[in-house]
């Protein structure tokens, strides 16, 4: 059904004029993008999909409507949908909010708003905009997509122009945030039985700074994002054994934070950046008869990042990164750690295609057990072509 | 030793020819804005998006759709080529944080759009007629 939205989508996005330039008279601007994935791994299955075989379960499509009524207010909404191997295949509001504008120093953003953590949060959806098919796993995770990238509430933000000194951008932001039942957060639970049918939400703070220092194209900058989640309902039907029948109980994260360290310089045809991330959680799980069985994961992750444009369309890059939980046992599941080589083609400001490869070791994230019943190889490589479309 | 003075020959050339390029697109505004000058950086940060106000006014960029005189102000003032250009854009629409800057076709669409709309600011050939509006100098 969702593949017939999409369809439907894609059939009314052909009926836009392809410049997608203001509807004058109404000043309105519609824009939207479209990709379609592929990945192949030598070894284990990754993201819920049968990489292993190669596998093109992965899309994404972005329709975007904005008007700007007044000069300092700008009202708009923006649909995704999204599909990778399991996760997704659904429709959601990836933002709708009322954007005024006082001035540079100061502005506030209601409705559904983008999250602004760390270095790439904001646009980590948006495919056409970065050169790499797949940011760091660590800090933006694709299979927690949907469940970061914004929340109900209001941003506060602006830019103090420090002259010589350079310019402070500071957002502040206070929300809800909806951690949904599919969320890749919540894989290992499922596959082990236990579902959570109205997920986990709960209030979402944070404030980020951006320093652009008097060195041309250097930024630093720094956010924390703070969560106190609700405890929720969770469901607890057995996977194996005999006998057993379903159970209910409850699921509850203590409350942590989430700071971000990172830095990018840009000059030329270079861009280079580094962040570093931390996240801790506890987790109580109480189900109905039986002993609350609490779950800490202790996560560092970090990465360094750099591109090249090679020409006016063809772009270069490459990224290490590394996640460690320093809660798990010994051995590959607690960590991951990716050597990326990446290229992009731009064949026109609509189209372009990406190229990837990822030398990945170790296996604390991006795999599920289901898909890869003979269980996990420690080292897997996975290719990935992307093609796109935006308009 | 030959080889290092043709490559010095060749980077002073191409010095020329950028200084030269750039010297061959003006910026021009409404006669609303309220400088006549305006940095470099400044200027970026209005056509990249990072700001919207110029000498205390609210200003708003207006750009040419592809053209010659459109690469040139890219490569002399934002230091991008068209693709990396609307990227960058791109980045700011799709996150709700800016709303696509007006492209016009042609110099004269531009000059006709920034003298009828308070706080425009854009970009043209030297050449081109410019009637109605102010020329920014960039400092």
């Amino acid at each position: 059904m969702n593949r017939l939205l999409v369809g439907a989508l894609a059939l009314a996005l052909g009926a836009i004029p392809v410049s997608a330039q203001s509807l004058e008279d109404l000043n309105i601007q519609i824009h939207g993008y479209a990709t379609q994935g592929f990945l192949y791994t030598n070894q284990n299955n990754v993201f819920t999909t049968t990489s292993s075989n190669g596998s093109a379960a992965w899309n994404e499509a972005v329709i975007n409507i904005s008007s700007a009524p007044i000069s300092k207010l700008r009202v708009g909404v923006q649909g995704r949908y999204f599909i990778l191997g399991n996760y997704g295949n659904t429709i959601t509001l990836d933002w709708a909010q009322a954007d005024y504008k006082f001035n540079d120093k100061l502005g506030v953003r209601v409705g559904k708003v983008k999250t602004p953590f760390g270095l790439f949060n904001e646009i980590q959806d948006i495919d056409p905009s970065y050169m790499f098919a797949l940011l760091p796993q660590g800090p933006y995770s694709i299979a927690s997509r949907n469940s970061q990238l914004s929340e109900y509430g209001g941003v506060v933000y602006g830019t103090l122009n420090g002259h010589k000194l350079g310019k402070l951008e500071y957002r502040g932001w206070d929300g809800v945030r909806s951690v949904t039942k599919d969320d890749g957060n919540f894989l290992a639970q499922r596959e082990s039985g236990t579902t959570l049918p109205n997920g986990l939400s709960g209030a979402a703070i944070g404030a980020a700074l951006h320093y652009r220092t008097p060195i041309d194209g250097l930024m630093i900058g720094a956010s924390d994002l703070y969560v106190y989640q609700k405890s929720c309902v969770i469901v607890n039907t057995p996977t194996t054994g005999s006998g057993q029948t379903t159970n209910n109980g409850t699921e509850t994260v203590s409350p942590f934070s989430q700071p971000f360290f990172f830095s990018k310089y840009e000059h030329g045809k270079i861009m280079a950046a580094a962040e570093a991330w931390k996240s801790t959680a506890k987790q109580s799980v109480a189900l109905t008869g039986k002993p609350v069985s609490i779950n800490a994961t202790a996560n560092v992750a970090w990465y360094v990042m750099a591109t090249y444009k090679v020409t006016g369309k063809l772009t270069a890059g490459a990224y290490q990164t590394q996640e460690f939980n320093h809660n798990a046992k010994l051995g590959p599941s607690r960590y991951l750690k990716d050597w990326v080589a990446s290229g992009r083609y731009d064949f026109n400001q609509y189209l372009y295609a990406k190229a990837e490869e990822h030398f990945i070791k170790g296996t604390e994230t991006d795999f599920d057990a289901t898909l890869n019943p003979n269980g996990l190889k420690p080292t897997t490589n996975l290719t990935i072509l992307k093609f796109g479309f935006s308009f | 030793m030959k080889k290092l003075l043709y490559a010095a020959l060749f980077v002073a050339s191409a010095s020329i020819f950028i200084v030269q390029a750039s010297a061959q697109v003006i910026v021009i505004a409404n006669p609303s804005v309220k400088t006549s000058d305006v940095s470099k950086n400044d200027l970026k940060d209005v056509f990249t998006g990072a700001s919207t106000s110029l000498g205390g006014g609210s200003v708003v960029p207006i750009l040419l759709k592809a053209g010659t005189v459109h690469e040139e102000f890219l490569q002399a003032y934002i230091g991008k080529n068209d693709t990396a250009y609307r990227a960058g854009w791109r980045s700011l629409v799709f996150s709700g944080q800016a709303s696509m800057p007006k492209s016009l076709d042609s110099d004269s669409a531009v000059v006709e759009f920034v003298a009828h709309n308070t706080g425009a600011i854009g970009y043209i050939g030297k050449a081109s007629a410019h009637d109605g509006v102010k020329v920014l100098t960039v400092k």
